[in-house]
């Protein structure tokens, strides 16, 4: 009877250990990030990107998101005006294509629908190049051809800079970025919107 | 014969003893306390466990015709947890706006509350979800 008892008692025993056991070993998710690895894989575009501390993909996307939403929030766009980019200064150590950060934050509020984008200075040449083409060329019909003069100026600007601190130890590297915008009334001259986006990238040997 | 059935028995409650002790430790402790409210429960797609992170208020307004949101994450544990967590924006029809913003990386120190905030890209967006997972360190 005891042999039976004892049988029992270390059956159940062991089945308590085993779920303990599966308990200890449930597997965890992944988190969303892109890591130096001996393979190729398409991946997430939108997750967190820790290859390296310099400046990456993820910032570029933070710095727009923030923008673009302290933008709209403000409601700053009432009566969808029209804006253009000028400068993006890169004040840090890096080569960084800055044109690349207002592109995202151009491209987020022209889809946001609240605001018109006016060519910036850098865009001219070529809608002047088109205007040239219809109007002087001879080769279009008259009621086709766009009428020169008739652009809309912007009334507001965009200026940006983006400026870095790096310190480094023996075994760390910290680097934080500070990404600021400021948006002018053309007119006036005056400042009517400004953001910045902080941030911190440590890494350790 | 009473003297060896006495001692099995012991032994099996001092291991049964064990066993409920070992299974209400932490993860027990965890997910009594940094499970979220049903009413922001239901606004979060929460991957994994919550490892001791909590949504403990989501603050939803419409400023200036575009919803803005800001959630508090809370520590309850005293351990460092790493967040990872995005806003997905959905429709009047359930359907997703825009392409969807990028990942963040949240670290949230012991016992700490860090409030995360976002807009929606348009005025389109009437309903949002918090997509996050929560790293144990």
């Amino acid at each position: 009877m005891y042999t039976i008892m004892n049988k029992s008692l270390l059956m159940k025993l062991g089945a308590a250990a085993l779920l303990l056991t599966l308990v200890a070993c449930e597997t965890t998710v992944s988190s969303p990030v892109v890591r130096f690895q001996r393979q190729v894989n398409y991946g997430d575009a939108k997750g967190v990107e820790l290859v390296t501390n310099e400046f990456g993909s993820t910032d570029l996307q933070m710095i727009a998101e923030k923008m673009v939403g302290s933008l709209l929030e403000t409601g700053i766009f009432q009566g969808r005006p029209t804006v253009t980019v000028s400068t993006v200064k890169n004040k840090t150590s890096e080569y960084i294509d800055t044109t690349n950060v207002m592109n995202s934050i151009q491209t987020q509020l022209v889809k946001s629908g609240k605001v018109r984008f006016t060519r910036s200075i850098q865009e001219m040449q070529s809608g002047v190049d088109e205007l040239q083409r219809q109007t002087q060329s001879g080769l279009y019909k008259q009621k086709t051809q766009a009428k020169v003069g008739q652009m809309t100026a912007a009334k507001y600007s965009l200026e940006g800079e983006l400026t870095s601190i790096v310190k480094q130890s023996a075994n760390t590297k910290d680097v934080f970025y500070k990404f600021t915008l400021k948006m002018f009334d053309v007119e006036e001259g005056t400042i009517e919107w400004a953001e910045e986006k902080e941030i911190r990238k440590t890494s350790k040997r | 014969m009473n003297t060896t059935m006495m001692t099995s028995r012991r032994i099996a409650a001092a291991a049964l003893l064990a066993g409920l002790g070992l299974l209400s430790l932490a993860p027990a402790q965890a997910e009594e306390s940094d499970a979220s409210s049903p009413a922001i429960a239901a606004k979060m797609n929460l991957r994994g466990k919550p490892n001791g992170i909590k949504v403990s208020e989501m603050r939803i307004v419409r400023k200036n015709d575009v919803l803005v949101v800001q959630a508090d994450l809370q520590n309850v544990q005293n351990k460092d947890r790493m967040v990872f967590h995005r806003f997905k924006w959905l429709d009047a029809n359930g359907n997703q706006v825009g392409d969807g913003e990028s990942w963040k990386q949240t670290p949230v120190l012991g016992q700490q509350i860090q409030t995360i905030k976002s807009v929606a890209p348009s005025a389109a967006a009437v309903d949002l979800r918090l997509e996050m997972n929560v790293e144990a360190k």
